[in-house]
C-alpha cells in the first residue's frame, strides 16, 4: 500500500501528459488553395521548301485545315484560365509571303487568326506572342477551337532560288495555357 | 464515399507512408504478454493469458516527416497558398513521407506447456491496415506549378512511391527457455490479404526542351505502374449499396490474397543483471491473386505538335494529322490494364535492445518460478528498475529506417510497472514515449503513447502513436 501514492501520482501525471490539445486549426483553408499549374506546349510545325512553292502555280502555294482538338478537349476547356500562344515564322526562300493561322470551330467558322507578312530572305525571324484570357482575346476562342487552318500566300515569283543554303519557310508554334485545378 | 476516401488518402495524405511502425513502449515491456509480437523470443512470465477479444491489443500510430497539420491549416492568417509553396512545394524532399497504420487484435492468447513448462505457447489473430506514400516532389510541382518556363527540367516519375494494405494475420508462435540464459522464439503467419496497392519502384522521366523543329519538345520516358487487389470489389460494393461487411469477413477469413510470414527473437542473459534481446518480424510475403487490377504506363515518346513536312504531307490530303499524333503516343507510351497475379513483401521489422537490471531486489512481480532452474532466465522483475537502450529498424522503398531508443523502466511491487523511452527516428529528435501496465489481480491493462511533448499541440507534431490492451494473466505456473 506504501506504494498508492506514487501510483495515484503516476497516474495523474500520466494522464495530464497524455491529454492532448490541438492549436485553433482552419482547415476551410482549402477552400482558398489554387493549385493552377502552367503547361507548356508546341502546336503545330508546318515546313515547306522553296522548291514546293516554285512548283505551285498561282499565289496561294498551300492551304490546309487541320484537326485539333487539344483545345477542346473538356478537361482542359473546363479549365484554362488565361494563356499565350506564340507563332515563330522563319523564311529562307527569295519570296516575300503572306501566311494566315486560323482557329475554326466544329462548324469550320473562324474564330480568330493571325496573319504573318515576311520580307524574303535574308529576314529576321518573326515572331509573335497573342494572349488569351481576362488580359488579352476571348477565352473562347481557344475553348472551341478544334481545327487549325494555315494559309499560306507567294507575294513573289516561281522561279527566283535562294542562294541560302536548304531554302525553306517553316512555321512554328507553342501555348502556354494555365489551367485551374482547384 | 470509400472512392473518396482512397482518393483523399492518396492526394490530400499526398504523401502517406507507413512503417514506422516503431513500437518502442512495448518492446521488451515483459509484463505485458503481447510484447511477445515484437519479439517471439522474449522471457515468458505467465502461465497462460489470454486478451479481452477486440480490446487486448489496439495501436494507431501516425507520422510525418518535413510537414505537419499544423503547418498547412494553423489558423495564423497566412496565406494557405503561400504556406504550400514555401512549406511543402520548396521544403519537402522525396523521402518525406507521412505514415499511418491501425493494428487491432481480434483474439491473442498463450499457454504455457504443460508437459515441458520451458514451452510457452501464443496464438492469435490481428487485422492491420496502413496506406504510405512519400512526398511526390516532382510529380507535386508538375501538377502544382506546370512545366512551363522550366526548359531542361526532368520531372522524376519515381518520386511517386505509394502502397497501402489492409491484411488479416492468423498467428501461432513457440517460445522456447533454450537455457539458463537464453531464449528463443519464432512465429508463424498465415495472412490473408484483404486489400492492397501499391506503385512503387517506377522510373522515367517528363522534360521540356527546345525543340529541333518547333519551339518545344515534350518528352516523356515511363516505367510505371499501380498494382492492386481487392480494391475494385470494395469499390464495387460500396456503389452498390451494401455488402462491404461481408466481403472484408470473406477476403479477410482467409478468402482473399494467401501470404505466409515468420517471427524470431532471441533473448539473451548476459549476466543476472544484463540482458540483450532482438528480434526479426514479418519475414513474409503475400501473392495477389484475387480481384487483382495492374496499370501500366511504358514506353518512350518526344512530340513538338502536329508536324507537317512539305512534300510529304500532301501525299494523303485526308491525313488527320491530330489522330495520327495521338495513336503515335498511344502505340509509344500505351497505358494497360492487366489482372496478372503479384507478390509483396512485408517490411521487415528488426528489433534490438540491451537492458541493466538494478536497484534493490525484491519478489518477482508475479508469484511465480519464472525458470525452470534456480538461477536461469530473465530475472528483470527481480529488480525495480531497469535502463537500456533499443535499436529499431525497418526496411523501406527508399532504404532502411533506424530509430534509436534510451528507456528507463520502474516496478512498483506487483501492480505496476512503468516505461520512459526516448526515441530520434527521421520524424523527430524529441519523442518521449510513456508506458504503463497496471495488474489488478488477474486482469492486465496496459496503455501506451509517445512522442507526448507533441501533444500539447498533436497537429503540429510529427509522430503519435498510441496502444491500449487488455488481458487475463495467470502468472501460476502448474
Amino acid at each position: 500500500m506504501k506504494y498508492i501514492p506514487k501510483y495515484l501520482y503516476t497516474l495523474i501525471m500520466c494522464a495530464a501528459i497524455l491529454s492532448s490539445c490541438v492549436d485553433k486549426q482552419d482547415f476551410d483553408q482549402l477552400d482558398n488553395l489554387n493549385v493552377t499549374p502552367t503547361a507548356e506546349a508546341s502546336i503545330l510545325y508546318v515546313e515547306t521548301p522553296e522548291r514546293i512553292i516554285n512548283q505551285v502555280s498561282g499565289t496561294n502555294f498551300y492551304s490546309q485545315t487541320f484537326n485539333f482538338d487539344a483545345f477542346s478537349e473538356e478537361f482542359f476547356a473546363d479549365n484554362v484560365l488565361d494563356g499565350v500562344v506564340t507563332y515563330e515564322v522563319e523564311n529562307t526562300t527569295s519570296k516575300p509571303l503572306d501566311i494566315t493561322f486560323e482557329f475554326l470551330d466544329d462548324a469550320g467558322n473562324s474564330l480568330d487568326s493571325e496573319n504573318f507578312t515576311v520580307n524574303a530572305a535574308p529576314t529576321a525571324i518573326l515572331r509573335r506572342e497573342i494572349a488569351y484570357g481576362p488580359a488579352g482575346r476571348s477565352l473562347d476562342i481557344i475553348r472551341n477551337t478544334s481545327a487549325i487552318r494555315v494559309s499560306a500566300t507567294n507575294l513573289g515569283d516561281n522561279t527566283s532560288v535562294s542562294t541560302l543554303p536548304n531554302p525553306t519557310v517553316y512555321l512554328r508554334s507553342s501555348a502556354k495555357f494555365r489551367i485551374g485545378l482547384k | 464515399m470509400i472512392r473518396n476516401l482512397v482518393l483523399f488518402i492518396t492526394l490530400i495524405a499526398g504523401y502517406m507512408t507507413i512503417h514506422a511502425q516503431n513500437k518502442e513502449v512495448l518492446y521488451d515491456f515483459i509484463e505485458i504478454p503481447q510484447a511477445l509480437m515484437v519479439n517471439p523470443g522474449m522471457n515468458t512470465i505467465y502461465n497462460w493469458y489470454a486478451g479481452v477479444p477486440l480490446i487486448s491489443g489496439i495501436y494507431v500510430q501516425g507520422a510525418t516527416s518535413g510537414l505537419t497539420v499544423n503547418d498547412i491549416f494553423a489558423a495564423d492568417g497566412l496565406d494557405i497558398n503561400q504556406k504550400v509553396r514555401d512549406r511543402a512545394l520548396n521544403s519537402l524532399s522525396k523521402r518525406d513521407e507521412v505514415n499511418g497504420i491501425f493494428q487491432v487484435d481480434i483474439l491473442n492468447g498463450g499457454f504455457r506447456g504443460q508437459k515441458d513448462p520451458a514451452n510457452f505457447f501464443s496464438f492469435g489473430m490481428y487485422v492491420e491496415g496502413y496506406a504510405l506514400n512519400y512526398w511526390p516532389k516532382d510529380l507535386a510541382i508538375l501538377a502544382y506549378e506546370g512545366n512551363a518556363d522550366r526548359l531542361g527540367q526532368r520531372f522524376d516519375l519515381n518520386d511517386l512511391n505509394t502502397s497501402g494494405q489492409f491484411i488479416n494475420v492468423l498467428h501461432f508462435g513457440i517460445n522456447r527457455q533454450i537455457k539458463n540464459n537464453l531464449t528463443l522464439g519464432a512465429r508463424i503467419k498465415l495472412y490473408s490479404g484483404i486489400v492492397d496497392f501499391n506503385s512503387t519502384n517506377n522510373s522515367g522521366y517528363f522534360e521540356t526542351t527546345v525543340g529541333q523543329n518547333n519551339l518545344l519538345r515534350n518528352t516523356l520516358v515511363s516505367d510505371m505502374r499501380l498494382r492492386s487487389s481487392g480494391l475494385d470489389a470494395l469499390l464495387d460494393a460500396n456503389d452498390n449499396g451494401g455488402g462491404i461487411g461481408s466481403l472484408l469477413t470473406k477476403r479477410g477469413l482467409f478468402g482473399g490474397d494467401p501470404g505466409l510470414g515468420f517471427d524470431v527473437g532471441v533473448t539473451y542473459n548476459l549476466n543476472k543483471q544484463t540482458v540483450i534481446t532482438g528480434s526479426l518480424l514479418d519475414i513474409g510475403l503475400l501473392y495477389h491473386t484475387s480481384d487483382v487490377t495492374n496499370y501500366t504506363l511504358e514506353g518512350s515518346a518526344s512530340i513538338e505538335g502536329v508536324e507537317i513536312i512539305l512534300p510529304d504531307a500532301l501525299s494523303d490530303p485526308n491525313a488527320d494529322f491530330w489522330e495520327d499524333l495521338v495513336n503515335e503516343i498511344e502505340e509509344l507510351i500505351p497505358f494497360e490494364e492487366n489482372s496478372k497475379n503479384y507478390v509483396t513483401f512485408r517490411p521487415i521489422k528488426f528489433y534490438s535492445s540491451i537492458r541493466y537490471n538494478f536497484g534493490k531486489q525484491g519478489e518477482p512481480t508475479a508469484a511465480c518460478d519464472c525458470d525452470n532452474q534456480t538461477d536461469s532466465g530473465d530475472r528483470s522483475l527481480y529488480y525495480l528498475n531497469s535502463v537500456g537502450g533499443q535499436l529499431y529498424a525497418i526496411n523501406r522503398p527508399r532504404g532502411p529506417q533506424f530509430a534509436v531508443t534510451a528507456f528507463y523502466q520502474r516496478r512498483f511491487a506487483k501492480v505496476l510497472a512503468l516505461k520512459a523511452t526516448y526515441t530520434v527516428d527521421k520524424f523527430t529528435a524529441s519523442n518521449i514515449g510513456l508506458g504503463m501496465s497496471l495488474q489488478a489481480g488477474p486482469v492486465n491493462l496496459y496503455i501506451m503513447g509517445d512522442n507526448l511533448l507533441a501533444y500539447g499541440n498533436i497537429a503540429d507534431g510529427n509522430y503519435a502513436s498510441f496502444q491500449l490492451g487488455l488481458n487475463i494473466i495467470s502468472w501460476e505456473r502448474n
